[in-house]
């Protein structure tokens, strides 16, 4: 068996050609169901996020699984597989593994140490399985479950997914600057941008109180505020809650401003509490003379991109260590995997002296007809001592053969020292994954 | 062996002094552990020393000014160990570590050895009077430390400069509620201090001397904490100018010390 991934990501594709290859969740199905029917095939999982579509396989090495991924992939995209092929990148065995590991620690991430990936990993395995149950097997499980036990290593032994690393993350980090837990913070989202309210939701994720939405019409404040769970609040009457709100959120697409200084410092002036302004419409909806009132906190769209980039050099500077422990978990899941390549091949060898003590034995036996049945037991009991422990040093070093480098020339080797044809393997083989 | 392990233990708090400027710099406060384990290490020996000390001369490290600067050293660093720990403020090390230095680095330089006249400075009375009073400095200093930090980090969100002090220093609330803590804390045990110190000079020292650098600074240190604490009453001044007050704060008694420890010379009784 080996394994491999086949993929385009956002170093091989344009945005244009990546949205071609992504698979949606009927799709998705579809694509594996067809890569479970390729010969060869034994376990698959796809990953299709907007930043990459991934085809994870453990196949004979006999087929050409790498071609079989790619062609699924193009023709389930609508593609060109010539065309397609430019795109794609294959890799097979530890690379893959690597690669895997790196993708769920966010190290291979457009915006690096992104926490999404993980989640993202997280669902291609679980609903790849609930969907085509028969794609996941022993080996592609364990090797996602510890491609995420690597991700989450990463997360809380370095500071790589510390920090802002898209709009709504530096929102919240500027906020947690200001009050710290914002659990229980009052927020209001005045506009219905698309990225007002996936900030929003990402304060919300932080612990905030529901929001008030208020937008030009009641009715769209309303979609809104079903869209994030908040409270649809009239346009006329956003002003009168200010006063309330810790963290304001302005999205607007309104050509001037909508929120002015002084209107604000009197909406504010009753308030003991500081207040958070992310204005992150273009045009800005705020007065930018709103940052010189006393407790007012004003950022706009392009503060946030600098937060984001402040944040991305001190995870740039986490790299090392972040490679370092995927570099590890990488290294057990490898040696497990090499290890298991000597099952079979210690299974048949075991197989093949039981074969013989029981055939010699039970020979002689057969010619000594004085003894009773408790001797002869002592006898066989006492050669198959004799055997294992002949076997354990060979089967120890068979074990340690595999997870080193060469393993499986050397267990070639092994194999025609001991006798054993691939006949005997594959039966092990099969016997073992039928099992 | 005293002097050999307060050397040690001030080595210990610049070796985490050093870790702490070096997370700074890098402006992750994800690289705080080293400092943290460091200065834990400082304390074991700082404690050490002075068990040794109380051991050997029967008599707590209260008077006379190697061992008081040590104890209210040890009782700095245990306070910003606590309050780093209760409210996620590890930086605050950052400005009080250096304080503890100073005190300790005066306590190895003039000598960690008792008084000549002890025998007059013993009892509950004087050991409530000095424990509670070195209790309330510590309290103040953690406050001004998070003062100071407030109107940093202050300035650095208001300017949108998201610098190393942006990313180090921890959120105005949290360092908001340590200036808050500290500062009521610090102020209680100190009033209390100074009503112990009266009552036993009153009833011991026949009476009331004002020329005193102790009682003096004593006065001061309560009088400006006092201001700081006012104008954190509701609706006289908002966070951040009680901050600017408290720092202020901070900066004269810093200097009244300063200026009482030089004219008292090598007097054994000033801290």
């Amino acid at each position: 068996m080996t394994l491999w991934v086949v993929g385009v990501n956002h170093r091989t594709a344009p945005i244009e050609v990546r949205e071609r290859f992504f698979l949606s969740g009927e799709q998705r199905r579809a694509a594996l169901e067809a890569l479970m029917d390729e010969p060869g095939v034994r376990e698959a999982v796809i990953l299709s996020t907007c930043n990459r579509t991934e085809v994870y396989l453990n196949a004979s090495p006999s087929e050409s699984p790498g071609d079989a991924g790619a062609r699924v992939l193009s023709t389930r995209s609508g593609q060109d597989p010539a065309e397609a092929e430019g795109y794609l990148y294959r890799k097979r065995e530890r690379e893959a593994v690597m690669h895997l590991f790196r993708v769920a620690s966010g190290l291979d991430s457009m915006v690096l140490g992104e926490a999404e990936i993980q989640g993202q990993v997280s669902d291609a395995y679980r609903t790849g399985r609930e969907e085509v149950p028969e794609s996941v097997g022993k080996i592609l499980h364990r090797l996602f479950q510890r491609a995420l036990s690597a991700g989450s290593r990463v997360r809380t032994e370095t500071a790589l997914g510390e920090g802002a690393a898209s709009v709504p993350s530096a929102a919240v980090h500027l906020a947690e600057k200001v009050f710290g837990s914002l659990e229980g913070r009052r927020t209001m989202v005045v506009g219905a941008g698309d990225m007002g309210a996936l900030t929003v939701r990402c304060l919300a994720d932080a612990g905030t109180e529901s929001p008030w939405v208020t937008s030009r019409t009641l009715e769209t404040a309303r979609d809104v505020a079903d869209d994030v769970g908040g409270r649809p609040v009239a346009y006329d009457r956003f002003w009168e809650h200010l006063d309330e709100v810790e963290i304001l959120v302005t999205c607007t697409a309104a050509d001037g401003v909508v929120i002015d200084a002084d209107r604000l410092s009197r909406a504010v002036r009753g308030s003991s509490d500081p207040l958070v302004i992310l204005d992150i419409a273009v045009p800005r909806d705020v007065e930018a003379d709103a940052a010189d009132i006393d407790d007012v906190f004003l950022y706009n769209v392009d503060d946030l991109q600098r937060v984001m980039e402040s944040t991305e050099e001190a995870r740039r500077r986490e790299m090392p260590r972040a490679e370092d422990v995927v570099a590890e978990e990488v290294g057990e899941f490898w040696d497990w995997y090499r290890s298991r390549e000597a099952v079979p091949l210690i299974r048949a060898f075991r197989s093949r002296a039981e074969e013989i003590r029981r055939g010699e034995i039970e020979d002689l036996l057969e010619e000594m007809d004085g003894l009773g049945e408790e001797e002869r037991e002592k006898i066989r009991s006492a050669t198959r001592v004799v055997v294992n422990r002949l076997l354990h040093s060979p089967t120890v070093g068979l074990r340690e053969m595999a997870t080193e480098g060469e393993g499986t020339e050397r267990l070639d080797i092994a194999r025609r020292l001991l006798g054993l044809d691939d006949e005997d393997l594959e039966e092990w083989i099969q016997r073992e994954s039928d099992e | 062996m005293i002097d050999v392990l307060h050397v040690l233990a001030l080595l210990a708090y610049g070796g985490a002094w050093g870790l702490q400027v070096r997370a700074f710099r890098a402006g992750d406060p994800g690289k705080q552990n080293p400092a943290l384990f460091v200065t834990l290490a400082g304390v074991g020996l700082h404690l050490l020393a002075l068990g040794v000390y109380a051991g050997q001369h029967q008599v707590l490290p209260l008077i006379g000014v190697g061992p008081a600067s040590s104890s209210l050293a040890l009782l700095l660093v245990v306070m910003t160990l606590t309050a780093a720990e209760m409210y996620d403020v590890r930086s605050v090390s950052l400005f009080l570590l250096p304080l503890s230095l100073f005190l300790m680095g005066e306590a190895v330089w003039v000598g960690v050895e008792p008084a000549v006249r002890q025998t007059a400075f013993r009892g509950p009375w004087f050991v409530a009077h000095v424990g509670t009073t070195f209790l309330g400095y510590a309290g103040l200093a953690l406050a001004s430390g998070a003062a100071v930090m407030y109107v940093l980090q202050f300035r650095s969100l208001k300017r949108k400069s998201f610098g190393k002090i942006f990313q180090f220093f921890p959120s105005l609330d949290s360092l908001d509620r340590v200036h808050r803590v500290g500062l009521g804390s610090g102020f209680a045990s100190l009033t209390v201090g100074l009503v112990a110190g009266t009552a036993w000079t009153v009833t011991y020292g026949g009476g009331f001397d004002l020329g005193n650098p102790q009682v003096l600074f004593g006065l001061v240190t309560w009088s400006t904490f006092l201001a700081a604490l006012l104008v954190r009453l509701p609706g006289v001044l908002g966070d951040r100018a009680a901050a600017k007050v408290t720092a202020l704060a901070f900066v004269v008694t810093t200097s009244v010390f300063l200026y009482l420890r030089i004219a008292a010379g090598d007097s054994p009784f000033f801290l």
